[in-house]
């Protein structure tokens, strides 16, 4: 039987599917018991849920990563992949030329720019990912809508998109990263970023871009501080 | 200091002790002010309250009448009962000398 479109408990249903699990079993018991249903039981479940989100807001950790990270980040590694497609362009043909280096280097450099912000992004607010997911999608098709170089495809604005896909996903299922590894990710980036030194500019996204993966070793050292200051317990 | 709404939910959870739940404190905090409220606001502040360490919450057993879900019990802590004893001395000592308080309350604070 097709389900009524404007059934109301079936809209709590799928409002009810935000909350984790364990809110979504007591908040649709307690109406459940109080007899609430249809728009009651609607209204009262958009109120938590909104109540949730704008309480979510009150820390700093959303509004740096939608304001500080998604979106200055997006429009950044967009210019950095209309870069390296340019790079490429020009590489092609020479298969050992410094070009190619230089390519290469800036490969490894977007990688890990994309990787370590999709990680630091589903590390500092998991809660509102999806919010700073919009925001990083808008500079992309204000961007893709103002595209003009004939010579390359659109497409190639969003070559940083899979890595940072990867690094978000990761950052999402795990927000612990090791000591180790992260400084590791972290001097390899910034090593990376050397060859854009002596560009008039470059400091701008070399800092805008190298921050999350120090972010990453400062949150991973400050684990492994307070570990070492619980086993010492 | 505890706010209003934060007083009511952590009297109402001490005053129901072991059956302490979300449904019942509403049902509580409705018949005793005669105000609605609202499952949003009553989740966030319990929220608050677990945040600053005043209630404890965990999660108890689904009942038939409940559609088989479990509730969410609500257990005040030593800190909750602490703030919540801190309010009400703050608000009966305010409300010694004003005309509605009662008599009983007047003569013994002025004691």
């Amino acid at each position: 039987m097709p389900m009524n479109f404007w059934n109301a408990s079936r809209w709590v249903e799928l409002l009810a599917r935000w909350l984790s699990p364990g809110d979504r079993e007591t908040v649709l018991g307690d109406l459940e018991e109080a007899g609430e249903s249809g728009a009651e039981a609607l209204l009262s479940i958009a109120g938590l849920l909104i109540r949730r989100q704008l309480s979510v807001w009150r820390n700093w950790r959303p509004w740096v990563a939608a304001f500080g990270l998604s979106m200055p980040a997006s429009f950044l590694l967009m210019g950095f992949s209309v870069s390296i497609a340019q790079t490429y362009q020009s590489a092609i043909g020479s298969m050992v030329s410094p070009g190619l280096a230089i390519l290469l280097c800036d490969i490894g450099l977007l990688a890990a720019w994309s990787a370590t912000g999709g990680f630091a992004l589903g590390t500092i607010s998991r809660r509102t990912t999806w919010i700073s997911a919009v925001f990083s999608l808008l500079p992309c098709a204000f961007c893709l809508a103002r595209f003009r170089i004939d010579s390359l495809s659109r497409l190639c604005l969003l070559l940083f998109l899979p890595p940072a896909v990867a690094g978000l996903c990761f950052g999402l299922r795990t927000s612990r990263i090791r000591f180790g590894a992260s400084l590791a990710v972290a001097i390899v980036t910034t090593a990376l970023t050397i060859p854009h030194w002596n560009k008039p500019g470059a400091w701008l996204p070399n800092w805008m871009l190298s921050w999350p993966a120090w972010y990453l070793v400062a949150i991973a050292w400050r684990r492994k501080v307070l570990r070492s200051g619980f086993d010492a317990r | 200091m505890l706010g209003e709404f934060e007083y009511l939910i952590i009297t109402a959870a001490a005053s129901l002790g072991e059956n302490a739940y979300s449904a019942a404190i509403r049902d509580e905090i409705v018949r005793a002010t005669g105000r609605k409220c609202s499952l949003g606001a009553l989740y966030t502040t319990v929220d608050r309250l677990k945040a600053k360490g005043l209630v404890k919450t965990a999660m108890g057993e689904a009942t038939p009448q409940r559609g088989g879900r479990a509730k969410r019990m609500i257990l005040v802590t030593a800190e909750g009962a602490g703030a919540a004893e801190q309010f009400y001395h703050a608000v009966t000592r305010l409300t010694r000398n004003v005309a509605w308080a009662p008599r009983g309350l007047r003569v013994a604070l002025c004691r």
